[in-house]
């Protein structure tokens, strides 16, 4: 059973200087910093794509991405889900 | 950062009260009008279309507004939260609920001066601890999160036990911050009377310290006499150790607010902050906000003030505590000494202890 998720389209995404983000949930004051693969992985949150097809995509974008690439989005994605960022659209 | 994270609005020229220190008024920098609904309502879209996170209400007095609420939705709508600076007088019911069904509000911060009228309205006038007290229980009552700010002057400093019993025991605040009356708007035409003395500053030092061991730090400071016991025994004991300097030592670094925030008076003048309202770095809707906030040179040149060594001014020669010395704040240098790149003279702590009688 897969999950498919989407950003809460409440959430602001600000993207600052020197490589970084915020993605900001103003219904809980919850915030979580991140990085430009963070940003990405965010932008593909958009209740069509698998968790897998996420990471093929970011493997396909990005050369020299690590052996636990998967792991680490997953962990992200699961940080999202926790503090409302996300929500699962559906469950395959 | 690429743009404010807090847009700090004094939102309407009006208020119910005229209390003696109030920073507000009687600011030759400030034309005191009300802008209209709409120019705030296209200001938060740009707010919003920007990334900014959170907007601060005050003013005057914010609850003054009739339109609070369509001004709360654009806020909402722009996906910001909110926190509004209050003296409680005016707060309602039905606006106090509203409040509470955005799910958006930080706090309501509400000005509390005195554990009783007697104390609390030689400052703020007749009436004004009835109101302040009313407005607290209709915010409690739909459960609101409440701070309680209380502003130190010489006619209140011999009340803080007793209201810190009010706040912290009676009405079972989980905390309230202080700072005190300092030399702007209101208070410079008030200064002799309600300024405090150098007794006075030691005196609330004391006993802000004593009632923090009491209440387990439930009192806060990030200005006024209890802000500075803290520094300035962090500071003496640098120096007893012959400490290295502070990471923000030894520079006009400040609070470095304008690096995190701006701010708009009610006329629409955008400052980079309260308390700098004589810097005018534009107007919203006619001025972008992303603009200013990136390629302002008046604001840059603000940010850049932290590069200004202490050490530089006559006002700082010889002083044994300039490694741990950030000049502090801009907008009471200037209101002392009409130059913003100026350490202030008011919390400084050479000044201080030659001021202070040896034991």
């Amino acid at each position: 059973m897969e999950e498919i998720y989407t950003r809460n389209p409440v959430v602001v995404l600000r993207e600052e200087f020197d490589d970084w983000a915020i993605l900001y949930n103003p219904d809980n004051a919850e915030a979580v910093g991140t990085n430009p693969l963070g940003v990405d992985v965010w932008k593909r949150l958009d209740s069509q794509k698998s968790v897998g097809e996420i990471v093929a995509g970011i493997k396909q974008e990005y050369t020299n991405v690590p052996e636990n690439a998967e792991v680490e989005i997953l962990e992200f994605i699961q940080k999202l889900l926790q503090r409302g960022l996300i929500g699962i659209s559906t469950t395959l | 950062m690429r743009m404010p994270r807090t847009i700090d609005v004094e939102l309407t020229a009006r208020c119910n009260l005229r209390c003696k220190y109030c920073y507000f008024f009687e600011n030759p920098d400030i034309e005191y009008i009300d802008l209209p609904t709409d120019e705030w309502i296209r200001f938060f879209d740009e707010l919003g279309s920007i990334g900014v996170m959170e907007v601060t209400l005050a003013g005057g007095e914010p609850f003054c507004r009739d339109d609070l609420k369509q001004i709360i939705d654009s806020i909402v709508k722009n996906r910001m939260r909110f926190t509004l600076l209050s003296n409680g007088g005016v707060i309602t019911d039905d606006i106090a609920a509203y409040i509470k069904q955005t799910g958006r509000c930080n706090s309501v911060q509400v000005s509390l001066d005195g554990s009783c009228a007697e104390i609390h309205d030689t400052g703020r006038g007749h009436g004004s601890f009835t109101g302040a007290i009313r407005g607290l229980g209709i915010l409690q009552k739909h459960d609101i999160k409440t701070s309680v700010r209380y502003t130190i002057h010489h006619l209140n400093v011999g009340d803080l036990e007793d209201a810190a019993k009010l706040l912290l025991e009676d009405l079972a605040l989980p905390g309230f911050s202080t700072n005190a009356a300092s030399y702007f708007g209101n208070c410079r035409k008030n200064a002799d009377e309600i300024m405090l003395t150098h007794a006075d500053r030691i005196k609330a030092m004391k006993t802000l310290v004593d009632l923090n061991k009491k209440y387990n730090r439930r009192i806060s400071a990030a200005a006024g006499p209890l802000a500075e016991a803290k520094h300035f025994d962090k500071m003496q004991k640098a120096f007893d150790e012959n400490a290295p300097a502070f990471t923000n030592g030894g520079h006009l670094t400040a609070c470095g607010c304008y690096n995190s925030k701006l701010s708009v008076r009610c006329d629409g003048g955008i400052t980079p902050c309260t308390m700098l309202p004589n810097i005018t770095l534009g107007f919203i809707n006619k001025d972008k906000i992303i603009d200013i906030w990136q390629n302002s040179p008046t604001l840059n040149e603000l940010r850049q003030r932290n590069q200004i060594k202490l050490s530089g001014f006559e006002f700082c020669k010889g002083c044994n505590f300039v490694d741990y010395c950030t000049g502090n704040c801009p907008g009471l240098a200037y209101n002392y000494t009409r130059e913003v790149n100026h350490p202030s003279p008011d919390a400084c702590y050479r000044n201080f202890l030659q001021n202070t009688p040896s034991p």
